[in-house]
């Protein structure tokens, strides 16, 4: 089947979920026009052409590829009148994947400018100029809190766990409005928790299911080192220890839920659901694209304990603290994911109704999160400093 | 024969005078107080090798007798590297190489001029005591002030007594020769230059305490560190300038300010009597009936007093239960109302505002570590302005239920002696990556964090040392173990790491106070300092802000930095200045409760309600 547009106009192509899309558009010869901003004294174009070197895009299919400079967080998307409109008249579709994804709320202005603020730039260009499809990268925790099923209809959540699950859902709202006055289509994706390549463990960002470990990683090689080079005073007052096994018990409780879970799906299962609702949903709609199955923290611990090489990691129940106060380590663990804790705890399950056809019709499956794909994942991590491998 | 580097650092002499009070216990230059004169110590000699090398001086027996007395003992090296990073005993060395040189090549040795007059001043001060020696000169006609220019002293004369001082000033006044009195280290204004005789105080050192009274009798060459160190011994305190500033001296010329200044005032709060020599050489002090009204305060540029001979301070109560707490702010607003209340309420004794970038040097040993560090506290913890408290216990209790993060005297000391795994470690790039809606510094001040902390830091002396030059390390370790070095209360009561601020490039402050009720005022002065600072291109920053007479006064500062070394950043200045100087004239006519320090100048004894309040104008009264 063909794509129901070729003409891309795709913003937020510099981000981790935006650039996995313009390759892959690319790599089906989409026409993509990239809108970017200048960084730090770097051309859009100079950021562009790292990341695509990074993917190893060969030359012969960077051929459909247009840097646009512009920034969404500005009216007109910071462009001239002239190059905007004529930029919009070659536009069949767009592709809004710009997003702040901060959870904080201290972050609370940063993140509206880009997802309401952004958003609503971006409609507004659309309106203007000859697109006909409208493709709005959402999130499925626009559900907000809320328990059991979600459904692929517009949220109407009574409150939300953060600043970002809230500008995504009246994003979607604003979206589906604009849409409505203009006569696009619109098609809203809506993925669950992305972490990097299931087969390279490859990622440009490193926050979500990264961050946990990385935190329990840190107090690992704290102690250890306290341990190898200070006598280990502090580690053992904090009650950790070099197993015979040369192992390091790090005593740590993760509070769970009953029957929770975090829903996680790689960045290249969604690359190739986002293609398949693309190309398969000629009227739009709004798709979850989201794991089957929930990884629990049993297993988040047992891939952990493994990777890092530790004993003493444990899920319990949440009535585990008030019989034994969080120690040290519990409390800065448990401090620094809280942002997570409620996606890392999930109840919700999200219905995949009208994805699910699109996806089997395309083959397209999602991986588990076995051992092998965390493990590779998280080396990527480390041997990147967990920081974004490009320049 | 000239060494460049030596040169260069010899150039870069900030004439903070600490090499002149022994504030790291390590004692000072042998021959300074001996000799008495500048060019005796090392910031003397920097001067000497600067002047050398740039042909403003010829070799005189002074020179010699300067550079030879230098015993490359090393103590200066310490001294100044604490607070400028700078390592004078290379210029020491380079300038006994060249006297060395110089003389042992048979060149001439010049000799200073005969003159009546400097016979007559030896008559009165002791032969020892009184100069016309160019080199010994040189050190008294520069500072690094950048708006005047070297202006050469015909005499320096260090007096021993006030009646020596009378004698003096009789005797100026009788040749009409203008004086000009030094006390200590550079001046802020640049007002302490003359062609004619200077008189430094450095001689007149006597401390006298009258503990009944709660008060101290201060000779001018007295320093602000050697009265509080004398005071903390009898379990007092005084409001102290910074450490090199003598005290009749920044009393005299700004009054005294300080974060202690929230409790103990400024101006004429400081003192309970003063003793000066007036232009007619007739002594007097403030408490006679007959002496000038120096308690009234005009707006207008006026002559001081006279020289100050005596100064009586008052003295304070110091409780066993006080500590120091930093409070974080991501917010200067959120900062300043914090203060303010404290203020009003009462709370805290010493206290102010301080931005993230003035304690990241004042914490900081080394350039390196600070400039880390003014990433890591603003940039990664979101530390942007730190409220700094001294209080008792009951304001420690309330700060604790006011406050959302405190920085306490334990945890600063964590921080401080792992300073160096704090700016670099993988700690914050973990805090960097935190997501959390708290900020960043709450996380890390949370009570569950403090072992981690320590663990993480390592906080020892010998971390902290690991900051600087190696051969230095042993030097830095046995300094960061004693308590002081990491006790806010100490550092704010000696404040001996303020000079820290120059240590990049030399400061041009800009003291103002302002109504601490009036947050958009206080707002447009420092967006007024700042944007004329940028159309100058010259580095500038927030300083302090520390409140005043229960919150409702405060003094404000705000920095410009330059390299006074550098003709083109002092012609920056100097055309800064033209745009400055209307605009904060403009400000303080129009603006109740703004007045720059600047208009203070010299009226430092006034009663600080003539200048921080100006009453009126009020309704005409009814009837006759």
């Amino acid at each position: 089947m063909s794509a129901p547009a070729t003409r891309f106009l795709l913003t937020g192509g510099t981000g981790f979920l935006g650039s996995h899309l313009a390759v892959a558009l690319l790599l089906k010869g989409h026409e993509v026009s990239l809108l970017a901003r200048s960084l730090k004294n770097r051309p859009a174009r100079d950021r562009v052409s790292a990341l695509l070197d990074w993917f190893g895009l060969p030359e012969e299919s960077r051929r459909g590829l247009r840097v646009v400079e512009g920034d969404v967080t500005r009216p007109g998307l910071g462009m001239a009148p002239g190059p905007l409109e004529e930029l919009l008249l070659q536009t069949d579709g767009i592709i809004h994947c710009a997003s702040d994804t901060s959870f904080s709320a201290r972050k609370r202005a940063e993140v509206e400018a880009v997802n309401l603020g952004g958003l609503s730039n971006v409609l507004e260009a659309a309106a203007a100029g000859r697109a006909s499809f409208f493709h709005l990268v959402s999130t499925a925790f626009v559900a907000g809190v809320a328990q059991g099923r979600c459904a692929e209809e517009p949220a109407e959540p009574a409150a939300f766990f953060n600043v970002y699950e809230e500008t995504k859902c009246l994003g979607e709202r604003m979206a589906m409005a604009a849409c409505r006055e203009a006569g696009m289509r619109l098609a809203i994706y809506r993925p669950s928790i992305v972490y990097g390549d299931s087969r390279t463990g490859r990622s440009l960002l490193f926050n979500a299911l990264y961050s946990p470990v990385r935190a329990v990683l840190f107090l690992r090689d704290l102690y250890e080192k306290e341990i190898r080079e200070r006598g280990g005073r502090k580690a053992a007052e904090a009650g950790v220890r070099v197993e015979p096994d040369g192992r390091i018990r790090l005593p740590l409780r993760i509070g769970a839920s009953p029957g929770g879970g975090v829903n996680l799906i790689p960045v290249d299962y969604f690359t190739e659901a986002f293609l398949a609702v693309l190309e398969g949903a000629p009227d739009g709609g709004i798709f979850h694209i989201v794991n089957d199955r929930v990884t629990t923290i049993e297993e988040l611990v047992g891939h952990t304990s493994g990777f890092l090489r530790l004993t003493g990691i444990r899920a319990c129940a949440p009535g585990d603290f008030a019989a034994a106060p969080r120690n040290a380590i519990e409390a800065l663990f448990e401090s620094y994911v809280e942002p997570y804790l409620p996606y890392i705890r999930d109840t919700r399950r999200f219905d995949a109704a009208n994805a699910r056809p699109l996806l089997e019709k395309r083959g397209v499956r999602c991986p588990g999160f076995s051992y092998d794909v965390f493990e590779r994942c998280m080396s990527f991590a480390v041997e990147c400093g967990w920081r974004s491998p490009l320049p | 024969m000239i060494d460049p580097g030596a040169r260069r650092t010899a150039a870069q002499c900030r004439h903070y005078a600490m090499c002149k009070i022994d504030y790291l216990g390590t004692g000072v230059c042998a021959s300074g107080p001996e000799k008495g004169f500048v060019a005796y110590y090392p910031q003397g000699r920097m001067d000497l090798y600067r002047a050398l090398a740039d042909g403003l001086v010829p070799v005189t027996e002074g020179l010699v007798d300067a550079a030879e007395s230098c015993t490359l003992c090393g103590i200066c090296d310490l001294q100044c590297h604490f607070v400028t990073g700078m390592r004078p005993v290379a210029v020491m060395r380079a300038l006994k190489s060249f006297v060395r040189k110089h003389l042992d090549d048979g060149k001439p040795v010049q000799a200073p001029a005969a003159d009546p007059v400097l016979e007559r001043l030896r008559a009165i001060a002791g032969p020892a005591w009184a100069t016309n020696d160019p080199a010994i000169l040189f050190t008294y006609a520069d500072d690094p002030f950048p708006l005047a220019g070297p202006r050469m002293p015909r005499f320096a004369v260090l007096p021993g007594s006030r009646e020596e001082v009378a004698a003096i000033v009789s005797l100026a006044a009788e040749l009409d020769i203008p004086y000009a009195v030094r006390g200590n280290g550079g001046s802020v204004f640049g007002f302490v230059f003359t062609d004619g005789i200077v008189l430094d105080m450095g001689r007149m050192r006597r401390i006298d305490f009258d503990v009944d009274n709660w008060c101290v009798s201060v000779g001018p060459g007295v320093t602000s560190f050697e009265l509080q160190r004398e005071a903390a011994r009898r379990g007092f305190r005084v409001n102290a300038a910074e450490p090199a500033a003598t005290v009749c001296g920044n009393i005299v010329c700004t009054g005294t300010f300080s974060p202690w200044s929230n409790v103990y005032g400024t101006a004429s709060d400081g003192f309970v009597d003063m003793e000066f020599v007036g232009r007619d050489g007739k002594i007097f002090r403030l408490n006679d009936k007959s002496a000038p009204n120096v308690y009234a305060f005009e707006h207008a540029v006026i002559p001081s007093p006279g020289v100050c001979t005596e100064a009586v301070v008052k003295l304070h109560p110091v409780t066993a239960d006080e500590e120091a707490v930093l409070v974080p702010f991501e917010e200067f607003g959120e900062a300043v109302a914090f203060a303010r209340d404290l203020s009003a309420r009462r709370i805290a004794l010493a206290l102010a505002v301080l931005g993230g970038h003035y304690v990241s040097t004042f914490m900081s040993p080394s350039e390196s570590l600070s400039e880390k560090l003014k990433d890591v506290l603003p940039g990664v913890l979101g530390i942007r302005y730190l409220v700094l408290a001294v209080v008792d216990a009951h304001g420690r209790a309330a700060i604790d239920r006011m406050a959302a993060s405190v920085i306490d005297g334990a945890l600063f000391r964590t921080l401080m002696l792992g300073l160096p795994r704090l700016a670099d470690g993988e700690l914050v790039e973990l805090v960097r990556a935190y997501e959390g809606n708290r900020a960043p510094f709450e996380f890390l001040c949370s009570p569950g964090m403090r072992t981690l902390l320590e663990t993480a830091l390592s906080p020892s002396p010998g971390t902290i040392a690991g900051s600087v030059d190696e051969d230095l390390r042993d030097a830095y370790a046995r300094l960061y173990a004693r308590p002081g070095m990491t006790d806010m209360v100490w550092l704010t009561a000696f404040r001996i790491v303020s000079a820290r601020m120059s240590r990049r490039k030399h400061m041009f402050a800009f003291l103002v106070y302002v109504p601490l009720d009036r947050m958009e005022i206080i707002d447009d002065i420092i967006a007024g300092f700042a944007r004329i600072a940028e159309a100058h291109g010259i580095d500038h920053d927030y300083g302090f802000l520390t409140p005043m007479d229960f919150g409702k006064r405060a003094i404000l500062e705000y920095d410009y930095y330059i390299d006074h070394a550098d003709p083109a950043e002092r012609r920056k200045i100097a055309g800064a200045m033209v745009e400055a100087v209307p605009w904060m004239d403009g400000l303080a006519a129009s603006t109740k409760g703004v007045t720059f320090l600047q208009q203070v100048f010299s009226q430092g004894c006034s009663r600080k309600e003539n200048f921080l309040y100006r009453p009126g104008p009020f309704p005409a009264r009814e009837g006759g």
